[in-house]
């Protein structure tokens, strides 16, 4: 194993892909991590022996997994266009979304998550408690109101008005109907915080999809969002940025001690307060606070407000 | 060294014509006295270690741990499985790898002539569970194996060419033999150069141990408890200065 030379970085030797290496060097792989974790924390003159390889590789991908969640900051991007179903489903590796936006007439417009419910299940139903039942006893589904009316446009937005602001006649004093049924924005008891005119969504995680307001048919949508780093199952791809290098061993040293029989406790403080430690600094280290920076941010504290 | 230790055991067991080996038990104790002494030395070496953990072993010259592993790793092969179906190989021995195995140290596996990863031995209770399970089943650069009777199974199983496998072992140690030519009306001359003629594969320090070995099996032979007490007490001895 040595270090790739410049050409086989650059050009991966003429093998496609050839931006394969590109950015490669800032993440150690998860096999490096496993038999480094092997070679120099486990063994006969070390705290972990005796311990089976398998049980390191859980900690080192179960530590790349939390890493992932927050502290990497390693956000993906997907674009899609939903359709009339207003469905969007959930890349194969999602675990949480980042942020939603409509990309439409060249702008992104970030897109608010509707607080309500935007999907339901319904069963076909004569009176309170009957039923229709297939062969096996179960309720026979049917598509809720609320689904067939989202998709139409009837469902109405607690956020917004469903009139055009231009069809407002400026010259009727009718506040009534201004305040109440167009979209000016000004209605009162308004929620501010979610009131825009860009679609709604909400996501159903059991269901694997995010739904939209009937506005975001047949338009693109972009979701940032948070994996997990276990690339599908491909341990040849899993990698882990080396500021968290220190860490991932540290993780893997402390979730064995911890879980292992007869380690004294004063062993295991240590192991978990290193572990802590090495998170802080490689986050303070990923954040990337530079003293030029934050001079740039200072140069704002005398401006005017208005 | 085989026939010097033959002549000792000899000297030793003829004074007070206590009796006489020939060469067949002879060489019947002598494969025993070497199995024995070899059993040890992975005794011998985890002892070693729990030393050095205790910081009662030193390094350099007092290096002893070094000094057994040099011997253990005279004995170390390695070999490509023969493959006996799919993902499942022969595990080494006489008819395969030409030498059977003591201890199955590291399994090696390869794809296309590239080595990928070493395979890492799972029990059968476990197994199940590591294929089923997302974050640790074995994949190709963390293979593993399990073990049923003369075989190994590798997971997974895209391990399944001829040369996709290579192990590292301990072997036995060959057994010694004491060849001879036969005099008229004399004694069994040594003759080392007839194509049976093994020697002791031990190193030359063990020499003394081989001795001691020996003679408590000839004397239990020859039904001298003298013999088997000399040959207890002198191992004894031997175990004390190694420690």
């Amino acid at each position: 194993m040595t270090y790739i030379n410049q050409r086989k970085y650059y050009t991966n030797d003429g093998v496609s892909p050839t931006n394969a290496n590109w950015g490669s060097y800032q993440y150690v792989s998860l096999e490096d991590v496993v038999r480094n974790f092997e070679l120099m924390y486990a063994g006969n003159h070390e705290l972990i022996n005796n311990q089976n390889r398998y049980q390191i590789l859980f900690h080192a991908k179960r530590g790349i997994q939390e890493l992932n969640y927050d502290a990497f900051k390693e956000i993906k991007a997907l674009e899609l266009t939903v359709y009339d179903d207003l469905r969007f489903i959930l890349p194969s590796d999602y675990v949480n979304w980042v942020k939603l936006y409509l990309l439409k007439d060249n702008v992104l417009r970030e897109l608010t998550e509707n607080i309500q419910v935007q999907s339901a299940v319904s069963y076909i139903q004569s009176t309170t408690d009957t039923f229709a039942y297939d062969t096996d006893g179960t309720a026979t589904e049917v598509e809720s109101l609320l689904d067939s009316e989202r998709k139409d446009g009837s469902l109405k937005s607690i956020y917004l008005n469903d009139d055009i602001d231009g069809a407002t006649d400026p010259n009727v004093l009718y506040i009534d109907n201004d305040l109440y049924n167009y979209k000016i924005g000004a209605r009162y008891g308004l929620n501010t915080e979610t009131a825009n005119i860009n679609p709604t969504f909400t996501i159903d995680k059991k269901a694997g999809v995010i739904n939209f307001d009937s506005t975001m048919a047949n338009q693109q949508c972009v979701l940032q969002y948070i994996s997990d780093g276990m690339e599908n199952g491909d341990d040849s791809k899993i990698s882990v940025n080396k500021l968290f290098e220190e860490y991932i061993y540290a993780y893997i040293r402390y979730a064995i001690l911890n879980s292992k029989f007869g380690v004294q406790e004063y062993i295991v403080n240590r192991a978990r307060k290193d572990k802590q430690a090495l998170l802080r600094n490689a986050k303070i280290r990923l954040s990337n606070i530079h003293p030029s920076r934050l001079l740039m941010n200072l140069r704002g504290e005398n401006k005017w407000l208005k | 060294m085989i026939n010097s230790v033959r002549n000792t055991v000899l000297a030793i067991i003829n004074k007070n014509n206590y009796g006489y080996i020939s060469p067949g038990d002879f060489n019947l104790f002598a494969k025993q006295a070497q199995l024995d002494i070899f059993d040890e030395y992975f005794i011998r070496y985890n002892q070693q270690i729990n030393e050095e953990n205790a910081r009662i072993s030193g390094t350099g010259y007092a290096d002893i741990k070094k000094g057994y592993e040099e011997v253990i790793d005279t004995f170390s092969i390695t070999s490509f499985l023969t493959q006996k179906t799919g993902n499942v190989y022969y595990l080494p021995s006489q008819s395969t790898t030409g030498s059977d195995y003591y201890l199955l140290n590291k399994v090696l596996c390869f794809s296309d002539g590239n080595l990928k990863g070493e395979a890492e031995k799972v029990s059968h209770s476990k197994i199940t569970m590591l294929n089923s399970s997302l974050l640790t089943s074995p994949s190709t650069i963390f293979p593993a194996y399990t073990q049923e009777a003369d075989e190994i199974t590798i997971f997974p199983n895209t391990f399944n060419g001829i040369n996709d496998v290579q192990a590292q072992y301990i072997r036995y140690p060959l057994d010694p033999k004491w060849t001879y030519v036969t005099l008229y009306g004399g004694e069994p001359l040594f003759d080392q150069t007839q194509n049976d003629y093994q020697d002791f594969e031990l190193p030359i320090d063990d020499a003394n141990n081989l001795v001691a070995k020996i003679l408590q099996y000839a004397g239990i032979s020859i039904r001298e408890a003298d013999v088997f007490q000399f040959g207890q007490i002198e191992e004894q001895d031997q175990n004390r200065n190694n420690i």
